[in-house]
């Protein structure tokens, strides 16, 4: 399978044709924006936090099939973790993520791991990590993200 | 064949022969612009307007020469009016901070339109905040044209400086700026028009024009990233203080005071990109060896069947569909974004640019965050369209 097969292969697809989580909710308690400026994505992440708990993970936006299929994908995998379990799943996910880094998967990570191949395109790293450091923010109670 | 003489056309991206079209964010620079070049770094390496050996002499003459050169190009009245710059960028900011600035208080207006790149649309807002004068916008339509039925209204007493793109960068609109300077001064407004995207394909006469300032970016016309030229009218230059302090752009220093240098050197301070500026002078021979009517004339053919072919893509919309237009297509495509189909079509040796290419507003005008952009040049070919046009069906084959 060539690089490009396996940056766009299925999982990703279904993913950004299938967004989970999509769509601005009735009801958070947390939100923050990320903004990646060189290229233009935009992605809102709204969070329910109860006893610190992320009881609803969801997000809106408009951008590319990769950062569309990331933020699916981290909504389904973070919701009904703990804040501190989820800033302990970013740092992995930072590392998967990391162009210098050599470990291409962490069991913990389960699909998310599929983001993996995102690091053979160097310009697009950001379109996969954006959403994540909006989930960051939006916890530290930061009103924006960027991933510069 | 012209395409020879640009090495950088040769080059092969993933496996696949490189076609080129993102010309509009730098073009690639034919074989003599390079030798100009390694020409003055291997035999005439010195600093210029300061020794008498011979080398410093040689060096100043190829850049002086270069000066001439750039004034052909866009028949200015005397190489004297040509600044050395950067780019557009510097040009628009050395005007706005020395002609611009000292006539303004607050409530003035700055004329810009809808179409300008971030490069003249943020140094007229810092010019705001610093006076409090206000910014004016020319409107666009649907096609990507401006509304010129409300040029006369906009121009008011209040406006003290017009600023306007020749080319769109973004759409590949040609603005009639040589009415819009009519307009602005019969009216007794002066002008400055950002030449980035006119000088590669069209004839600029900037004394036809009558503008007060032009500015030319010397990567987009074939010539050196950080070269560029900014011409104004003899009489503004030499009235207007200068932009930098430093070496070379006075007569004479003392702690007390120093005498400023005449024009251009006034406002070149500090050793100048003197490679830069020999290898700009080397793009615009070769561009008027070449002949800037036949240039334009392979764009139009260019631009007429790249239109064509494009609009065979199932889902594809160009935006910005101007009468008159230079080779650039912004275009979307139903259900896949920009970004996606620029990683995908570069795997078939397709180089486009993807996003707002420096003009938000433009896109917020059309309710799009960006889009992709295939900008040709002189030195495409019909056969590399119908590469970008198979490229783009294969992007949407992966996203069913």
């Amino acid at each position: 399978m060539s690089d490009l097969s396996k940056l766009y292969k299925a999982t990703i697809l279904e993913h950004n044709r299938n967004p989970r989580n999509f769509g601005k909710p009735d009801s958070w308690t947390h939100e923050a924006e990320g903004l990646n400026a060189v290229c233009g994505d935009l992605v809102h992440v709204y969070l329910t936090i109860k006893d610190h708990v992320l009881e609803q993970v969801s997000y809106a936006g408009e951008s590319c099939a990769i950062s569309m299929a990331s933020a699916s994908m981290m909504t389904e995998f973070s919701q009904g973790m703990t804040t501190q379990q989820w800033r302990h799943h970013f740092e992995l996910f930072k590392q998967l993520m990391d162009k210098a880094g050599r470990v291409d998967s962490f069991p913990e990570l389960g699909v998310v791991n599929t983001l993996v191949t995102v690091k053979k395109f160097p310009s697009r790293i950001k379109s996969a990590t954006l959403c994540w450091y909006a989930l960051a923010a939006a916890i530290d109670g930061q009103p924006t993200a960027t991933t510069e | 064949m012209l395409r020879e003489q640009f090495p950088g056309l040769k080059v092969k991206v993933h496996g696949k022969p490189l076609v080129y079209l993102d010309n509009a964010a730098t073009a690639q620079r034919p074989q003599v612009v390079i030798d100009a070049i390694n020409n003055y770094y291997l035999y005439n390496n010195a600093n210029i307007h300061r020794g008498v050996h011979s080398l410093s002499e040689s060096a100043t003459e190829l850049y002086e020469q270069a000066r001439v050169s750039m004034a052909k190009l866009i028949n200015a009245p005397s190489a004297k009016d040509l600044i050395f710059v950067r780019g557009c960028t510097e040009g628009v900011n050395l005007v706005a901070q020395t002609f611009v600035r000292s006539r303004l208080k607050a409530d003035d207006e700055i004329l810009i339109s809808h179409l300008e790149h971030h490069s003249n649309i943020v140094p007229w807002q810092i010019l705001c905040e610093q006076t409090g004068a206000k910014l004016k916008v020319i409107p666009m339509n649907d096609q990507g044209e401006l509304v010129l039925d409300e040029l006369d209204q906009l121009l008011s007493a209040k406006t003290k400086f017009m600023s306007v793109v020749h080319v769109s960068n973004a759409l590949g609109t040609i603005n009639p700026v040589k009415t819009m300077i009519q307009a602005a001064h019969d009216k007794g407004i002066p002008v400055l028009v950002d030449g980035a995207q006119a000088t590669p394909h069209i004839k600029v006469d900037v004394q036809d024009l009558d503008c007060d300032f032009y500015t030319v970016s010397g990567h987009k016309m074939y010539g050196p990233t950080g070269s560029g030229v900014l011409y104004g009218k003899a009489e503004h230059l030499n009235a207007m203080p200068p932009y930098h302090g430093g070496g070379e752009m006075i007569s004479k220093v003392t702690f007390e005071s120093s005498i400023y240098n005449a024009v251009p050197a006034k406002f070149e301070a500090g050793t100048p990109n003197i490679a830069g500026g020999i290898g700009l002078g080397a793009a615009a021979e070769f561009m008027m060896s070449v002949g800037m009517d036949k240039i334009a004339q392979r764009d139009q053919a260019l631009r007429a069947y790249a239109e064509q072919a494009l609009l065979q893509v199932p889902g594809l919309r160009i935006v910005g569909t101007a009468e008159h237009k230079s080779p650039v297509f912004s275009f979307v495509i139903d259900g896949i974004h920009a970004h996606d189909i620029g990683t995908i079509i570069d795997h078939h040796g397709v180089a486009i640019r993807t996003g707002h290419h420096c003009t938000m507003p433009i896109f917020q005008y059309f309710g799009l965050a960006g889009s992709c952009r295939a900008s040709f040049a002189f030195y495409n070919t019909e056969k590399e369209a119908d590469v970008l046009v198979e490229s783009l069906l294969k992007a949407i084959a992966m996203f069913e």
